[in-house]
């Protein structure tokens, strides 16, 4: 028998047509041969025709069963081919990738820049405002702050009672009262923050403890046993993570109390780290007073409630109380604030600045990156053209070029996450320590999944453009200009276009970098109303076990610590305060002057500082008019009081503040005790250069009531100068001092006002430090954008730059045609970005101090230093293009 | 209908002799009925119509490839051709099948002792 041959039709498309044809055709042809065999054996054709059907058996059938196993068959196939393909474009990719090996690493450090920073500030972003906070439903809970004159504040234990047992809309409210804590666990006593909490605190938030068990509401009464649940990071610090802490007994504040629990490390309410937890077992006339605001009170809604629906509630209650205790709630209102608002607060804002900064950056890369894509589309002109002339398709071409982009993006976005990795770590340790929840930043799953998206999307997406632009290119006139590219070709437009882009990005990071570091120099510059220099302060806290009753114990043992630290070496001068500025501590009072109805509507909420006497001058608080508190201002003698310049004119505009007398701080509203104002000192910045100045008054140590040494806490703050300049050197002089008086006395928070007024502006210098980093690398990203395409124009131009030479053209019209072109875009961004500046800024307004957002100053002083950045990123290539030989160019 | 283990085996006997007849050379399945036809001297009464699906079993596992052409007569035919997949397993299927005639037939010449 005849070999059955014939031409065969590699890879013709009719192998790509319908598997069922192909069955149908196959088939058919089968009983036609056969068919055609038996007639040339002598039947006729229609017999022959019915003997070849009968032979094949079930047509029907054997057709199905064929186009079943092809079909899937052609479907494994596809995905073969595709793959093949793939792997073929990777791999093909790759070795372009390496061939140029200076392109691939400035495209890869550029995206990985990009990426490692987007993402290392969105892993911040998400850590702090995106990542739900670890209770039950966390939406549920909401603060409730006491507003007075449109100011949130503390709550009062009786108006906290009160709404707890009016309010309809809470399925349960805590209180939280932050309070400072001896511990005796060693021979040291060891201070730690801790929290006075209500027993609903735990139901309210629904977490369990980690041991142990939580305090019942039998035990949140007056007169009970102590009990306290610890946090786990009191637990293992101080306990050794030992589980049979559980009914030991610890000594707290110098009194006995029993170990109930241990909460997990994820439970801080208001993340605040307190140590430890205690009931607060409020006293029937505690829960009575609606004076003395230092309740932190939080509330789980009922299900299905909102926040509106519950403000609603507890602003008609807090009307209600305003009328039934008009002496302490006419001026109240009550604010209902959604824990993650309360908590996050400014954050979000902030973060969101920095997001979107990096976000600026990232986009500048890209930028960047598809500047040197369309410039390598350009060069691998003659390899596409010739690809496409060998048969290659267009749409196989774009892929290929999409591959490589997408190779790209792999191998940066996974250089841009080790970049992030390390990031989050700096970002961490150099971030003020009071950002809630940033220490808790991580690169998880959400986070890398951001950064290959944004890293494929980018280099896919700028990919796109050059593949689109190359695949258009008229083959023809390609390889007939040997590569060469016509000086006016729409990629120019596009190349310029992106070069504006990234300037104008540039310029708005820049400004608002400039108006940061504007800002910075001005709080820098700015008074705090005190001299700094070498001044030293600590805390010093007396055991409320040991001085409760004896008011007189109280302030003699401050007298003695006093006259102790006055002797200890390097104590130039020494004062105690119940407050220093940027410390802890201190209250605040509403201070109605003489001559006005004693109603809170008329008074003035002034920050408290009891004081020793010669603290303003020891501060060198400059005392406007009047004297400083003075020895002789005794118990018995005349009242007095200092008030700063700010409460003065608040209180009497206009007029001379001394002798003027006020009334505040003891007996009832109707018998106020006055005060007569001796002096008035300048403002001093207590919170801080960033914060506004408030109202302060200073009473002497030595006269104020028994009542006021609760308010403090018996705790007060030495501060001290030391003669050489330097507050650190007086450290051990002071414990040492205080130690003579009594050991079981912890001297804390011991740090330098230089220390305190950095840590005060810690935020706004790491926020600083951010934009300010983002920013220069924006400008650097810029500027080599802005080299790499006039360096690449002048590669493209070298034949037309030599015709220019060999026709007499100087060197300097090179450059000066070059930088002509070079700057168009680069002004035309400056334009647009100087708008949108004006414009983003404005998210900084409360960022900023000294300075409007749109300022022209540093706007301006941004486009100087821009434009000769960009002048000299076109300058380099353009004075190398100057040294082209007329000869080799016109030659190649 | 004969039993599945019967139908299996002529199964695997019908790949055995599909991919033989591959071996000399790509062919349309009407050649490779009518070469079975031929060669087993008609001993092989196997329904043309199983042939087919046989074929698209084969090329799904790879061990053929199928390719449109033209047929001595001028006209599209499907070509079937051996991969070296297929010829690999034409190497087992034929040992296989020795080894199973060579068992079968000692039994069968075996005298009782």
């Amino acid at each position: 028998m005849a070999r059955l041959g014939g031409k065969h039709e590699l890879g013709s498309p009719l192998w790509r047509a319908n598997v069922g044809d192909e069955v149908d055709a196959e088939l058919a042809f089968h009983v036609e041969m056969r068919t055609r065999e038996l007639i040339a054996r002598g039947m006729d054709p229609p017999a022959a025709r019915a003997a070849a059907v009968a032979r094949f058996g079930d047509l029907a059938a054997v057709n199905a069963e064929c186009r079943d196993i092809g079909t899937s068959t052609e479907r494994e196939m596809r995905r073969t081919e595709y793959f093949a393909e793939l792997a073929h474009d990777a791999r093909f990719a790759v070795r372009q990738l390496v061939k140029t090996p200076l392109f691939t690493a400035v495209a890869v450090a550029t995206l990985a820049l990009g990426v490692g920073a987007t993402t290392a500030i969105f892993s911040a972003v998400n850590a702090v405002v995106l990542r739900p906070f670890p209770f039950a439903r966390p939406d549920e809970l909401t603060f409730l702050f006491s507003s007075w004159h449109g100011a949130d504040g503390g709550v009062s234990v009786g108006d906290f009672a009160d709404w707890r047992k009016r309010s309809t809309s809470f399925a349960n409210m805590a209180a939280i009262q932050f309070v400072g804590m001896t511990l005796s666990t060693g021979d040291s006593p060891e201070r730690v923050s801790g929290a006075k909490v209500t027993a609903s605190l735990f139901p309210t938030y629904g977490v369990a403890p980690e041991l142990g068990r939580v305090f019942t509401e039998a035990e949140d009464q007056p007169g009970q046993a102590a009990v306290v649940v610890l946090g786990d990071a009191l637990w293992r610090r101080s306990y050794a993570a030992d589980s049979g802490v559980i009914g030991r007994t610890i000594t707290v504040n110098g009194g006995p109390a029993t170990v109930v629990g241990v909460m997990p490390a994820t439970f801080d309410p208001t993340d605040s780290h307190e140590a430890l937890w205690m009931p607060a077992a409020y006293t029937p006339e505690r829960l009575a007073f609606h004076d003395e605001h230092y309740l932190t009170v939080v509330g789980r809604l009922k299900r299905g409630m909102t926040v509106a629906g519950a403000q609603n509630e507890m602003t008609a209650i807090s009307r209600r109380m305003s009328d039934e205790y008009p002496a302490t709630n006419s001026a109240n209102s009550s604010h209902v604030v959604p824990l993650g608002g309360a908590v996050i607060g400014t954050y979000r804002a902030r973060l969101f600045v920095l997001l979107g900064a990096v976000g600026c950056v990232l986009l500048i890369a890209c930028v960047n990156v598809a500047n040197l894509l369309l410039a390598r589309g350009a060069t691998r002109s003659t390899e596409l053209a010739i690809r496409a002339a060998v048969g290659a398709g267009r749409s196989r071409i774009v892929r290929q070029l999409l591959t490589e982009g997408l190779v790209l993006a792999l191998v940066s976005s996974v250089v841009g996450v080790a970049l992030a990795w390390v990031g989050v770590r700096v970002l961490v340790a150099a971030a003020p320590a009071n950002i809630p929840r940033l220490a808790s930043t991580r690169i998880d799953a959400w986070v890398l999944l951001f950064a290959l998206g944004i890293s494929v999307l980018s280099s896919v997406l700028f990919g796109l453009v050059p593949a689109f632009k190359t695949a258009r290119w008229n083959l023809e006139s390609t390889l007939r200009a040997g590569g060469r590219q016509s000086t006016a070709t729409p990629r120019d437009r596009v190349r310029s276009a992106l070069v504006a882009a990234e300037v104008a990005i540039a310029l708005t990071l820049l400004v608002a970098a400039g108006l940061l570091i504007r800002s910075a120099i001005y709080l820098n510059h700015l008074s705090p109303g005190f001299d700094p220099e070498g001044l030293l302060s600590a805390r010093v806290a007396l055991r409320p076990a040991e001085y409760k009753a004896q008011t007189e114990e109280a302030e003699q043992t401050f007298t003695r610590i006093l006259e102790a630290v006055r002797a200890a070496p390097g104590v130039q001068t020494v004062a105690l305060t119940s407050q220093a500025p940027m410390g802890p501590g201190g209250g605040s009072n509403g201070i109605v002057p003489e001559g006005k109805t004693p109603d809170i509507k008329n008074a003035v909420d002034s920050r408290l500082r009891v004081v020793t006497p010669g603290y303003l001058s020891m501060m060198r608080i400059a005392i406007v008019s009047g004297r400083d508190i003075e020895p002789s201002d005794i118990r018995g003698g005349l009242r007095v009081a200092v008030v700063s310049a700010a409460l003065a004119k608040a209180l009497w505009p206009g007029q001379d503040a001394i002798g003027k007398r006020f009334a505040c701080c003891e007996g009832k509203p109707d018998d106020p005790r006055w005060k007569t104002v001796v002096g008035v000192a300048a403002d001093v910045r207590s919170g801080g250069p960033t914060q506004e100045v408030r109202p302060e008054f200073y009473l002497p140590m030595t006269q104020i009531p028994a009542e006021a040494w609760s308010w403090v806490g018996r705790t007060m703050t030495v501060v001290a100068r030391s003669g050489n300049g330097n507050g650190a050197s007086l450290t051990p002089g002071i414990r040492a001092a205080v130690k003579t008086i009594d050991p079981s006395i912890p001297v804390y928070s011991v740090f330098t006002m230089d220390q305190s007024i950095a840590r005060s502006m810690a935020e706004q210098r790491f926020h600083l430090m951010l934009l300010v980093t983002l920013s220069a690398v924006a400008l650097l990203l810029a500027a080599a954008g802005i080299y790499s395409v006039i360096s690449f124009v002048v590669a493209l131009r070298t034949h037309e730059i030599g015709v220019r030479l060999a026709l007499g053209a100087s060197g300097r019209d090179v450059v000066r045609l070059l930088t002509r072109q070079g700057m168009r875009p680069v002004i035309l961004g400056a334009a647009v970005g100087a708008v949108l500046s004006v414009w983003a800024t404005r998210l900084l307004r409360g960022s900023v101090y000294g300075v409007q957002t749109s300022d022209p100053a540093t706007i301006g002083a941004v486009i100087a230093v821009l434009l000769g950045v960009a002048a000299l990123a076109i300058l380099l290539p353009a004075r190398r293009a100057t040294r082209v030989d007329p000869t080799t160019a016109l030659h190649g | 209908m004969p039993p599945t283990e019967t139908k299996d085996r002529l199964h695997g006997t019908l790949d055995a002799l599909v991919l033989k007849t591959l071996s000399w050379g790509p062919r349309h399945g009407y050649a490779i009925a009518r070469w079975l036809e031929e060669t087993s001297q008609k001993a092989l009464q196997i329904e043309e119509g199983s042939l087919y699906p046989a074929l698209y079993r084969m090329e799904r596992k790879g061990w053929i490839e199928a390719e449109w052409g033209t047929s001595e007569l001028g006209r599209k035919a499907r070509f079937y051709k051996l991969t070296a997949r297929g010829r690999r397993q034409l190497r087992t299927e034929a040992s296989e099948w020795t080894e199973f005639a060579r068992v079968v037939s000692s039994v069968l010449s075996s005298s009782q002792g």
